[in-house]
């Protein structure tokens, strides 16, 4: 049995290297021809609701070892973000990415009303789908690629995949019969994850305007690729965003799109009232975020011109005002007080700055960086930043 | 002492009807909501009501015109007033969707929390007068929780006095709990129970666990436990009926949370009499809404320790909350991405603990229990808290209202000491201990 199971490994790592091989596109073609964009942007939500507490009061140094001593030196960072929306996770996200609180359907079921950083890069500069992607592991973030408005929305959208939902999907089909291997034989799991993409991804909700119905062959095989490396990894990763991690390094590495956010959100399974669980998914947050700004240094196409933005999309309760860090509904000052690092091209080295932001100063932030104009929104570019 | 509500919700509503002719509808919702639940409140929750009507009622016109005229202002905008529906919930729901499309939800929030800014004063001021009496909050940590020494109870040492304790023969968890609490005849539970005008409402059990609960049973001679108990483990057949129709509710397909939240809300299903120490409809009321409405109750056992605990404070006020904390298991890779699954038969992963994380759950927990008790008025300036971990040879004691100093107080005491302190604190008979209450608590 042992023996099936290590061949079977064998022969999945061996699908990977053919994946990667036959299937992925060639540098030639995988580096699309962009010289119109030099930049190129990353924002990732160190998302989920995390307090300032936990993360850089000097009380949460242990939770972020990374952003504390790797990537703050390297960058600007903003003590004093603010967000002044509503505090659920889409209208939070949604002000990162347009610039302009948004108060829509807390749970996705409507798109953003202003105009995204996605469809105005996309449109001003004609650029196809895959320029710009929205990698999220929360499931509700299907709509976040493209606004509501006439005139823009899918056609000049981003891409969105959301890993995570593709994962629970998978396991919700793995364990609705008492046949087959279940979610305890990571490469069944695996099996079933890399046949589901051929399947078809409406399903998951995810928004690829490339492909129509089926998964472009480019598209399909870097995911494919993700996934055999997610479930081959030493470190056995099971959660979300570490699959939304190994789906993002992935397509930065085959696609190479200008405008990427990265949702990470296994901190909101603060939910569940576990405090440490949560401090865990800090730590594994951070371990994300360093690795993904590593991997874009290891990438040509990134490096020496890659902007990256860090920041929470939201706070959550403190604990004498609010209901503490189980929730985020109060509204109270731990809510709202949030932090953003920005690193790479374009921004100081290792300077802090007092000035106090607001969360809808990234979009209009991004399309200094890009070089495409934002309607007038409620957030100003970062001046600090040199563009 | 209980709270007697001496009225129903019929005759309030009838008593307060001009007055809530003239107050904002969402403020009328509320009240309307609160009023259907009557016959699922406990005591103090009924005499709250009546109470904030009196206090509301009390106010002359011009004072009520302009503690709620934002509030009204906000409603108006949102066309809350236009909204038909008679039934409260109905309404409440209605309106809050109004406030939320314009987009003034949060104003609106703040509004309410300026209207009860004002009232909860004169509120409290009806409820608990000065020379209320005292009340008891003892939280401990099970055996088995990871405990590190240097950071134990680090969030609450400071407010309180670390007081070092004598184990002597009680290093088990049975012996620790049976000497701080005693057994079900001659113990601290039995001794408020028959205290006068005292019944199983004013003392709480919430565990992880079922020792307490198996304590307060011992010996029983059938005439029902003198506590009111919540145990996650006993509570294990009535959480996997819960779990279960929520995650078929899911596969069969939901549009969101508030689908969800509002299927959960009408799911008839009650715990077992047997998983209770004592069970009537308000509590079994409780107990389903503790599991549906707290976050991951249904799943961790010490998040629905704080959640039941914090409830128990805020509705029921009892006199005596004890509150153990367990160790919780380890997330299983996967399968417990899916919420409220079942794992199958075929899939069987072995349990694995987790007691540093459940060391850190309980820290945080804890403080919350406490921080909630002391937002209340029962509990502000007139509760004692003890902070025990079954074989540890220390304690903390926080005394409400008294300056914390953080040190350490010497001699050390008995666990025979503690329990004469927690029953002196109380005011109820001393048993047959011939142990003395530590002074420096109770004087």
């Amino acid at each position: 049995m042992a023996r099936w199971v290590s061949s079977r490994r064998d022969v999945l790592r061996g699908a990977a290297a053919l994946v990667a091989d036959a299937l992925l596109p060639r540098p030639a073609r995988a580096a699309p021809d962009r010289r119109e964009v030099e930049n190129r942007a990353i924002v990732v939500t160190f998302g989920g609701g995390v307090r300032w507490e936990d993360t850089f009061a000097p009380e949460g140094w242990p939770n972020i070892p990374h952003l504390v001593s790797d990537l703050v030196p390297q960058g600007l960072f903003y003590p004093e973000a603010r967000y002044e929306g509503l505090t659920g996770h889409f209208n939070a996200t949604g002000a990162l990415v347009t610039g302009c609180l948004q108060n829509v359907d807390a749970y996705g079921n409507e798109a953003p009303t202003a105009p995204t950083v996605f469809e105005c890069f996309r449109k001003e500069r004609t650029l196809p789908p895959e320029a710009a992607w929205v990698i999220a592991s929360n499931k509700s973030f299907g709509l976040l690629g493209g606004s509501k408005l006439r005139d823009w929305g899918d056609p000049c959208a981003a891409n969105v995949i959301l890993p995570k939902q593709f994962l629970v999907e998978s396991i919700k089909s793995a364990v609705s019969t008492d046949a087959g291997p279940g979610v305890e034989d990571r490469q069944a799991l695996a099996e079933r994850m890399v046949s589901a993409l051929d399947e078809g991804y409406e399903g998951f909700g995810w928004r690829v305007h490339e492909s129509g119905r089926a998964l472009g062959r480019e598209v399909r095989a870097s995911l494919a690729k993700s996934l055999l490396d997610y479930f081959n990894d030493p470190l056995v990763p099971t959660s979300g965003d570490e699959l939304t991690f190994f789906m993002t390094k992935e397509i930065m590495s085959r696609l190479a799109p200008s405008l990427v956010l990265v949702n990470f959100w296994d901190i909101d399974v603060a939910h569940f009232g576990a405090y440490s669980l949560y401090l865990e998914a800090i730590r594994r947050t951070d371990r994300l975020v360093h690795g993904l700004w590593e991997h874009a240094q290891s990438l040509p196409s990134y490096r020496g011109r890659t902007t990256l933005i860090v920041v929470p999309e939201m706070g959550r309760d403190g604990d004498p005002s609010g209901n503490g860090f189980q929730n985020h509904r109060s509204g109270d000052e731990s809510c709202r007080r949030l932090w953003l690092l920005a690193l790479g091209a374009g921004v100081p080295r290792g300077l802090v700055s007092e000035r106090p932001i607001r969360t809808t100063d990234v979009a209009p932030t991004l399309a200094r960086v890009l070089g495409f104009k934002m309607p007038p929104g409620e957030g100003r570019p970062l001046s600090e930043l040199a563009f | 002492m209980r709270t007697t509500a001496t009225t129903d919700a019929a005759s309030l509503l009838r008593r307060h009807r001009d007055l809530l002719a003239t107050l904002p509808v969402t403020f009328r919702a509320f009240i309307g909501v609160e009023a259907a639940r009557w016959p699922t409140l406990f005591a103090p929750e009924k005499a709250y009501l009546g109470a904030l009507l009196e206090s509301v009622a009390a106010w002359t016109g011009p004072e009520r015109a302009d503690a709620f005229a934002a509030m009204a202002r906000l409603e108006a905008e949102a066309g809350c007033r236009d909204v038909r529906a008679t039934d409260p919930r109905r309404l409440q729901d209605e309106t809050q969707a109004l406030l939320r499309r314009k987009g003034v939800l949060p104003r609106w929030r703040q509004e309410v929390d300026r209207v009860f800014q004002r009232l909860q004063p004169e509120i409290d001021a009806r409820l608990h007068p000065p020379g209320a009496p005292r009340r008891l909050v003892v939280v401990v940590y099970g055996q088995g929780i990871a405990i590190q020494r240097d950071r134990l109870w680090h969030r609450l040492r400071d407010l309180g006095t670390r007081i070092p304790l004598r184990l002597e023969a009680a290093r088990t968890s049975d012996a620790f709990l049976r000497a701080v609490f005693g057994t079900s005849a001659d113990g601290l539970f039995a001794a408020l129970y028959d205290a006068a005008g005292h019944d199983a409402h004013d003392a709480w059990i919430v565990e992880a666990g079922e020792s307490l609960h198996a304590l307060c049973e011992a010996g029983d001679g059938g005439g029902g436990a003198a506590a009111t108990g919540l145990s996650y483990a006993r509570l294990r057949a009535y959480r996997e009926m819960l779990a279960r129709s929520l995650y078929d509710k899911v596969l069969s397909g939901v549009s969101g949370p508030q689908e969800l939240a509002a299927y959960a809300r009408g799911l008839d299903i009650d715990p077992p009499e047997r998983s209770l120490l004592r069970s009537d409809g308000v509590l079994r009321a409780f107990v389903r809404d503790a599991f549906l409405a707290g976050n991951g109750t249904l799943l961790v056992n010490n998040t629905f320790v704080e959640w039941a605990a914090v409830q128990a404070l805020k509705r029921a006020e009892p006199r005596l909350l004890a509150v153990r904390f367990g160790v919780r298991d380890k997330m299983k890779p996967f399968s417990s991405l899916l919420l409220f699954s079942r794992p199958r038969p075929t899939d069987q992963v072995p349990v694995l603990e987790d007691p540093l994380g459940s060391f850190i759950d309980a820290e945080q927990l804890s403080y919350y229990v406490w921080l909630n008790a002391e937002k209340s008025a029962a509990y502000r300036g007139k509760t004692l808290y003890l902070l025990l971990a079954e074989g540890v040879d220390e304690m903390v004691a926080i005394r409400s209202g008294a300056a914390g100093s953080g040190a350490d107080e010497r001699p050390a005491a008995s666990l025979a000491e503690v329990a004469a302190t927690m029953r002196a604190w109380l005011g109820v008979s001393p048993g047959a201990s011939a142990a003395r209450p530590l002074a420096s608590l109770v004087g």
